[in-house]
């Protein structure tokens, strides 16, 4: 790896204030998963690293407020996310999604905050992140913002953040009586990066589809919303056919790529059938308490 | 190579150690060069097999992907140091019993994964040791005989 300078501030502000808006050379580095990987092959050479790990240690805890809202601190190692009670309690699919997702040593180290701002269509927390209705809060130099999930991405590796940016936390909000399930499948080892995440989160009234929540990664250029699904489920009795037409929705909605996983009309199909099998595995949780 | 340097201070299998390093220098880089441990080595450099493992204040890292400056303060835990002078840990016993290396370049990291796994779980089945260990990989395919060293040091660690 080429050299690079390092600072370690204390603070988030302070950390803030090292970024600079007009220079790409200046980047965070938090688990630095990513960001050793990038650097390793020359994908990225910093001039300099700011490092979070110092920062305050209420960025690494994960709580849940007196609504209901779940509160993960950016710089939470996706391993104490897993293992955390309070996440499992509040949306369960989380804990679900993080075993499979890398390896019990990335996850110990990687932090929610860098998974997110790395900004990899791969990634699979984008999706059930976004299918929870999560929304993250930014810290800059010019004060705070708050921002959805669903709008955080804008293509390969590039976020909505400007370079002076920092995730800071992020809160899923209260599911009620939502469930939500993430179903990923790999083409090559069962730990590997996905051809296809999709995440599903519905309100059930009775037998029917109150509201519905559907988000892919992986298999598009982005994490994103597949609103014709969510349309042809809201409001439609849990039968088969609605399942069929959700996967029907979501095959012509999504636009996928060929890649070293798979070809796009490979990656259709996939996207047919998950979309219908997340939506039958949910059903078949039945009613009650939130999964 | 110039770069900016820094001087850490950890504690590396159980001694007060100190080092001047190049804050772009990975942490497997700087236990071979700098303190003459091979035990963690760099094979796929990606994160992905696992044979760089080092235990950093307890917690299984992968040595590649992490830059030795934030070793500073740490208690680091290389396979060089789990052995109580001559007297081999129970997960060490256990890989040589059961046989389970060829070329033995994975097994310091299956081993130092082992010890993490029965520190959480004293007690896992075939499932949670697969997917435990599931980020680690052994070229020569001494799978079968990984998992029988995992159990075998399970029940060493029970008997004491
Ligand atoms: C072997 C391996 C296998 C993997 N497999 C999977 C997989 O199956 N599924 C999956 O989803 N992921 C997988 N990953 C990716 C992994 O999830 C990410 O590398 C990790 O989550 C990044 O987190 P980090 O803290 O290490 O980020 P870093 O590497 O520190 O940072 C990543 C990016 O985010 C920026 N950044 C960091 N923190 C912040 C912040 N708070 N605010 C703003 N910007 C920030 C950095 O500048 C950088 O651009 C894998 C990674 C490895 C190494
Ligand atoms: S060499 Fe570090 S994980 Fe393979
Ligand atoms: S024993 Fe040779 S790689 Fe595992």
């Amino acid at each position: 790896m080429s050299p690079f300078e390092l600072s370690e501030p204390q603070t988030l502000q302070d950390a803030v204030a090292m970024l600079d808006a007009s220079d790409t050379g200046i980047r965070p580095i938090a688990g630095g998963t990513a960001v050793m990987l990038m650097m390793k092959t020359g994908i990225f050479q910093p001039d300099r690293l700011i490092s979070l790990r110092g920062i305050e240690s209420r960025y690494s805890e994960v709580s849940v407020d007196d609504a209901g809202d779940l509160h993960i601190g950016a710089m939470t190692p996706l391993r104490r996310l897993e293992k955390s009670e309070e996440a499992a309690q509040a949306a369960p699919v989380i804990r679900r999604a993080l075993r499979r997702l890398s390896n019990v040593r990335v996850r110990n180290v990687a932090t929610l905050g860098g998974h997110l701002a790395h900004g990899d269509p791969h990634l699979d927390l984008p999706p059930v992140l976004i299918a929870l209705g999560a929304r993250a809060l930014i810290v800059g130099a010019s004060g705070e913002r708050v921002i959805e999930i669903e709008d955080l991405f804008r293509g390969y590796l590039e976020t909505a953040l400007a370079p002076d940016e920092l995730i800071a936390e992020v809160v899923v909000p209260a599911q009620g009586t939502r469930r939500a399930t993430y179903m990923k499948h790999t083409t090559r080892s069962a730990d590997d990066w996905p051809a296809l995440g999709i995440a599903v989160s519905l309100e059930l009234n009775g037998d029917e589809v109150g509201s519905a929540r559907v988000a892919i990664g992986a298999a598009t250029d982005t994490p994103r919303r597949l609103k014709s699904v969510e349309a042809a489920l809201a409001g439609k009795a849990l039968a088969d056919e609605t399942m069929q037409a959700a996967g029907d929705a979501a095959a012509a909605e999504a636009e996928v790529h060929s890649d070293a996983r798979g070809s796009a009309a490979y990656k259709r199909e996939l996207i047919r059938v998950f979309t219908r099998r997340a939506v039958r595995q949910i059903m078949e949780m039945g009613t009650g308490g939130a999964v | 190579m110039g770069g900016q340097k820094k001087t850490i201070g950890f504690t590396l299998n159980g001694r007060r150690v100190a080092a001047d390093i190049g804050v772009h220098q990975n942490l497997t880089e700087v236990l071979q060069e700098e303190f003459g441990l091979f035990g963690a080595r760099e094979s796929c450099g990606q994160g992905l097999c696992g044979c760089c493992t080092v235990l950093v204040n307890g917690i299984a890292v992968t040595s590649c992907l992490s830059l030795a400056a934030f070793a500073d303060g740490a208690d680091i835990t290389t396979i060089e140091g789990i052995a109580d002078g001559e007297t081999l840990s129970a997960e060490q016993d256990a890989f040589i019993e059961t046989g389970a290396l060829q070329c033995g370049y994975c097994t310091p990291g299956f081993i130092l994964m082992t010890k993490q796994l029965l520190d959480e779980n004293p007690d896992p089945d075939d499932d949670a040791i697969m997917h435990y260990l599931s980020g680690n990989l052994c070229r020569c395919g001494a799978y079968p005989e990984i998992l029988k060293a995992v159990k075998l040091a399970a029940q060493k660690r029970k008997a004491g």
